[in-house]
C-alpha cells in the first residue's frame, strides 16, 4: 500500500517539470525554392499573418526541452492546430518529434495534409500543443495563416433526394349525394311492391283453406 | 326479306321444359300442405323484397351503404330463417327433426327474427 503512494507521490514531483519551445523557425518558400518569407516565432507576440499560396511550401522548426535550457526532450504528443475562428473549423496534425526533442514539420500546399480544415478567406490561427505523461502540458499560439480557399464539397448522390417536393394538394372524395328525389321515390314504392305480391298470396291461400290465414285476415 | 318466323308448336326443347315445370307446379299445389304454401308465400315475399333492394344498390347507388347492408340482410337472415322453420316443420322431415316439435321450431324462428330484427334496425342507421 504504501508503495503505491510513493509512486504516486513520485509522478507528482516530476509533474512538476515543464516544457519549454525553443527556436521555433519558419520559412514559406515557392516550388523552384525561392524564399518568400523567413523568421524566427516570438512565444510572446505573433509575427505578421502568413500568407500561402496554392504551390507554396511551409517549413516549421522547433525544438522541445525541458523548462528553457534543460536538455531536449520528446514529449508523448505533439500537434499542430489549425484552428478557423469565424467556422469553428479545426484540424489536428501531429508532428514527429526526435529523441533529441527536434521537429520539423513541413506544409506543402501542392499536396496538403487530409488534417487541414476546410478554408475560406479568414485566417487560421495555428497553435502547437504539447502533451506528456511526466510534463505538465503546454500550448503555444504560433501564428495566423492564410491558406487558398477550400472548394465547396462535392455533391452527395442522394443530394437530390432532400429537396423540397412540391407541395401535396390532396383532393377528398366528394361527398357521397342521394339520388333525385324522383328516383329515391320509384325504387321506394319497388322495394315496397313485395308486400303488395305477399298480400295477394295470402289472400289466394284465404280461398283455399280459409282456416289457415285466420289470424292474418279476419273473415268478413 | 323473309318474313318472321311463325312458330305456332313450340320446339322440342322449350316444350320439355314447359312440361316439367308444369307437371312440377301442379304437383306443388296438389301435394304440399297449406301450413307449408304459407311459409313458401312469406319465402317468395323475402326473395323478392331482396332482389329488389339489390337491383337498386346496383342501378341507382350504395349511398348510404350501412342502410343497403342492414335491409339486405334483414331479407336474407329471415330467408334463411323462415326456410329452416319449414324444412323443420315439414311432416315429411319428421325423421330428421325428432327432438324438435314444430312448437319449438317456431319459437327459435321467432327468437331468431327478434335478433336479427334488433341488429338490422341498429345498422339501419
Amino acid at each position: 500500500m504504501v508503495w503505491q503512494f510513493s509512486w504516486l507521490l513520485l509522478a507528482a514531483t516530476v509533474q512538476a517539470a515543464s516544457l519549454s519551445l525553443q527556436s521555433p523557425r519558419f520559412t514559406i518558400s515557392t516550388p523552384d525554392a525561392t524564399q518568400l518569407r523567413s523568421d524566427t516565432l516570438s512565444l510572446t507576440k505573433k509575427p505578421e499573418p502568413l500568407t500561402l499560396g496554392p504551390t507554396d511550401t511551409l517549413k516549421l522548426t522547433f525544438q522541445i526541452t525541458e523548462s528553457d535550457e534543460g536538455k531536449g526532450v520528446q514529449p508523448h504528443q505533439t500537434f499542430l492546430r489549425f484552428y478557423d475562428k469565424a467556422s469553428g473549423e479545426e484540424g489536428i496534425q501531429p508532428v514527429r518529434v526526435t529523441p533529441g526533442g527536434k521537429a520539423k514539420f513541413e506544409l506543402n500546399m501542392a499536396r496538403p495534409p487530409a488534417s487541414i480544415p476546410p478554408t475560406t478567406h479568414n485566417p487560421l490561427e495555428v497553435s502547437l500543443i504539447l502533451g506528456s505523461f511526466v510534463h505538465a502540458p503546454a500550448q503555444y499560439d504560433l501564428f495566423d495563416l492564410y491558406l487558398p480557399a477550400s472548394h465547396t464539397p462535392a455533391e452527395h448522390p442522394d443530394e437530390a433526394s432532400f429537396h423540397v417536393l412540391p407541395a401535396i394538394k390532396h383532393t377528398f372524395r366528394p361527398e357521397q349525394k342521394s339520388p333525385p328525389q324522383f328516383v329515391s321515390a320509384i325504387f321506394a314504392a319497388t322495394v315496397l311492391s313485395p308486400w303488395l305480391v305477399l298480400i295477394g298470396l295470402v289472400r289466394f291461400l284465404h280461398q283455399i283453406d280459409p282456416q289457415l290465414t285466420d289470424f292474418v285476415i279476419k273473415v268478413e | 326479306m323473309a318474313g318472321p318466323k311463325s312458330s305456332s308448336k313450340p320446339s322440342p326443347a322449350s316444350s320439355e321444359t314447359y312440361v316439367a315445370v308444369s307437371t312440377l307446379w301442379t304437383s306443388y299445389l296438389d301435394q304440399t300442405p297449406d301450413r307449408l304454401k304459407f311459409i313458401d308465400a312469406f319465402l317468395a315475399f323475402t326473395v323478392l323484397s331482396g332482389v329488389l333492394q339489390f337491383v337498386y344498390c346496383v342501378l341507382v347507388t350504395n349511398f348510404p351503404f350501412n342502410a343497403f347492408l342492414a335491409g339486405f340482410a334483414s331479407s336474407v337472415g329471415q330467408f334463411v330463417l323462415t326456410a329452416s322453420l319449414r324444412a323443420q316443420v315439414n311432416p315429411e322431415n319428421r325423421s330428421e327433426f325428432k327432438e324438435v316439435s314444430p312448437e319449438r321450431a317456431f319459437a327459435d324462428f321467432a327468437l331468431g327474427s327478434i335478433v336479427l330484427h334488433f341488429f338490422v334496425f341498429n345498422f339501419l342507421g
